[in-house]
């Protein structure tokens, strides 16, 4: 199988990272700030006249309303890590080309696209959903792939002869090749890629240093081209740089609709669930703010994790405005679906573990108890909150006659009341230095209160449980 | 008629006092035999049931043969939203009970109890939530409603009512009183029906050892005399 490599190069990532949603009304530049040249321009700076690697003055003097925005590599570098996640679901061998190009492997791709026709369209389709401009081209070996993306050549073939011959036209100052190499090369009378490929490769060592050498080979394909390829992370992560300051957390919910946007995405072609997202709100000049949000049944769409994260909101106090957010995920789980019987009737919307979570997420986690037994003769001990949903286990006999309500703390007796019941004698505890001996009665006031008393040994009367 | 009338009428959207047949609301037995008959049938199986009680006559004890058959047919959530006390479960679980399908909300404010309380209806997978509220309102007790029958769920909306208020739109109001048999009570509202006259139910045979059963007549108490 002959080799075949695509390169995408985006020649304004940062530019339309930023400016992707919301496309700019006035003349916009990216600037070096290193050398004061423009490196990004949009239309708009374009039609008044503004070229790439213009000095800061001239294009102001150019244009007086141009927005100006230092070049930041980061943001180029996430969103490349985030067009290879786009494009790893339909094309396997992915490389970075850092700051603004993927490389593809594609020759393994073709017989499952059937033909390299169908394989593009597909890609294209992908790139696309992306809204970003991007130069590619195809090509017999990385390199050359790459020279010919970068000069825009915007053609995919699979035919060598012309992807060689347009190799071959290409000038020496598009390859990758050193200026002072260059300028070697020009001064022995060579112009071109393809007076250069004339010369035998032995002759050319003898010559030049072995990095021309090693070039030269690789770009016509003979030597081979070291790289590693994308592996897609196993944990979503992601940042997203605000494009103004937040204030407020009702409008946080819409740069977060985004994120979760991705990483329903993320996770629905991975077939996996989280349970737990933590959130870090980057707050100008002061400190992170973490924000964890818990699903006990495990979710991957956004609309849920926005309405738990809504929640949270509410309760969240800013102290400075946001200026960018990161969401991770925390343990993921393979996806099985819950199933439910067809014919029980009608279904609510949610399951027992959604709703407990979506209440624990405004109210806290402790404000939603479950009830427990525990293995003990006295009440208090007897009678437990738990987690929600756990089953105790308990097999000892359970006592008749207990009322519905106990008192955290036995109160004692400051009504008349008359004794209906009793006694039921507790003498139990001796074993954890709690030892209780209580005589438990049921009696019912003046008002028809049925109540649950005991009396110690020294004849103190205590209510401690109410018969609702 | 007035033919805007006729329209709703034939909607079954006007409840006309002549007609004597049953509403359509489904209804569940209260497990009281005295009780069913009162309210033609039981609880309704759906919607809001307003309790107005004073704490510890036996107003749960109302509710338990209910709920209990309500979770032994579906398994579904019980839930109670805040409780004035800790919720025993050891009388739950003798009661028969499943407790892990059982939760206990104790929400900051009574705002969050609603909102509670409608989200748990709402949601399809409680069978009943029970509210200790102590002042609601008429439009806050519509949305509860409507929460219920979205959700398929029973609402017991328990409190003790100091002054006189405005009719709410429940499917069932009682008022509760202290009895020595078990409880006295006064139907005050019912869906697709009239209010009735208090009454007493006897819970004898339910909780044996929480009544007190009036002496036979036959019986003359012993004369408490001193022995000199």
């Amino acid at each position: 199988m002959k080799n075949l490599w695509l390169y995408l190069h985006f020649p304004h990532l940062q530019l339309d990272t930023l400016f992707s949603q919301d496309p700019a009304e006035h003349a916009l530049a990216i600037l070096d700030s290193k050398t004061n040249t423009v490196l990004q321009l949009n239309t708009q700076a374009k039609e008044a006249g503004i070229a790439l690697h213009m000095g800061l003055g001239t294009a102001a003097a150019l244009d007086q309303s141009l927005q100006v925005i230092p070049y930041q590599a980061d943001i180029e570098r996430h969103k490349l890590k985030d067009i290879a996640e786009a494009l790893y679901l339909v094309t396997c061998d992915i490389c970075f080309f850092p700051p603004n190009g993927l490389l593809l492997r594609i020759h393994n791709m073709l017989n499952l696209y059937a033909g390299l026709d169908a394989y593009w369209q597909v890609l294209q389709n992908q790139l696309a959903t992306l809204g970003i401009t991007y130069d590619y081209a195809t090509g017999h070996s990385p390199f050359a792939a790459r020279m010919l993306a970068r000069d825009a050549w915007n053609q995919v073939t699979n035919d060598y002869s012309i992807m060689k011959k347009r190799v071959g036209d290409c000038a020496l100052k598009q390859t990758e090749l050193h200026p002072k190499t260059i300028q070697k090369l020009n001064r022995v009378g060579i112009h071109s890629v393809a007076n250069l490929l004339k010369l035998p490769l032995k002759d050319v060592a003898k010559r030049f240093d072995i990095d021309l050498v090693t070039y030269l080979g690789r770009l016509t394909g003979e030597f081979q081209h070291p790289m590693h390829f994308f592996h897609p992370p196993d944990h979503f992560h992601r940042y997203l740089e605000l494009m103004f300051d937040i204030e407020n957390t009702q409008t946080l919910q819409h740069p977060l609709k985004h994120l979760f946007a991705a990483l329903e995405q993320f996770l629905k072609v991975r077939d996996l669930l989280t349970q737990q997202l933590m959130l870090t709100f980057k707050q100008r000049d002061k400190e992170d703010l973490l924000l964890e949000i818990g699903s006990a049944q495990g979710e991957y769409q956004a609309q849920k994790w926005l309405t738990l994260a809504a929640l949270k909101l509410e309760n969240l106090q800013l102290t400075g405005p946001v200026c960018a957010i990161t969401l991770k995920t925390g343990e993921t789980q393979v996806r099985s679906p819950d199933k439910s019987d067809l014919f029980s009737g009608k279904k609510g919307t949610l399951s027992a573990l959604q709703l407990i979570s979506m209440l624990q997420a405004k109210l806290g986690e402790d404000a939603i108890q479950g009830l427990a037994l525990h293995n003990d003769f006295r009440p208090e001990v007897a009678s437990a909150y738990s987690a929600p949903l756990i089953q105790s286990d308990t097999l000892r006999q359970l006592q008749p006659l207990r009322p519905s309500f106990l008192l955290q703390i036995p109160q004692p007796l400051r009504e008349k009341v008359s004794i209906i019941h009793g006694p039921e004698r507790l003498h139990t505890g001796w074993w954890d230095n709690k030892e209780t001996t209580r005589d438990y009665f049921v009696a019912r006031s003046t008002l028809g209160q049925w109540y649950w008393v005991f009396k110690t040994p020294d004849t103190q009367w205590y209510l401690h449980g109410i018969f609702g | 008629m007035n033919s805007i009338l006729h329209y709703l009428k034939n909607k079954r959207l006007v409840w006309q006092a002549h007609q004597n047949v049953h509403s359509t609301a489904q209804l569940d037995s209260t497990g009281f035999k005295e009780l069913d008959a009162e309210l033609q049938g039981g609880f309704p199986k759906q919607g809001v049931v307003d309790i107005d009680s004073p704490v510890g006559i036996g107003e749960l004890r109302l509710l338990l043969p209910n709920l209990h058959a309500r979770q032994q047919s579906n398994g579904r959530l019980l839930v109670f939203i805040a409780p004035s006390m800790r919720i025993n479960s050891e009388m739950l679980a003798e009661y028969g009970f499943n407790l892990q399908q059982v939760l206990v909300i104790h929400p900051d404010s009574p705002k969050e109890a609603l909102w509670c309380a409608e989200q748990c209806l709402k949601s399809g997978c409680c069978q009943a939530v029970l509210l200790w509220h102590q002042a609601i309102e008429i439009h806050q007790v519509k949305r509860l409603q409507l929460a219920a029958e979205q959700g398929d769920a029973l609402h017991v909306l328990l409190r003790q009512n100091k002054q006189v208020s405005l009719s709410l739109p429940v499917s069932l109001g009682m008022r509760l009183r202290a009895h020595p048999q078990g409880l006295n009570i006064e139907i005050t509202k019912r869906k697709g029906g009239w209010p009735g006259r208090p009454f007493n139910l006897d819970m004898n045979q339910q909780w044996p050892q929480l009544t007190i059963q009036p002496r036979p007549d036959n019986v003359l108490p012993f004369p408490h005399s001193k022995v000199s």
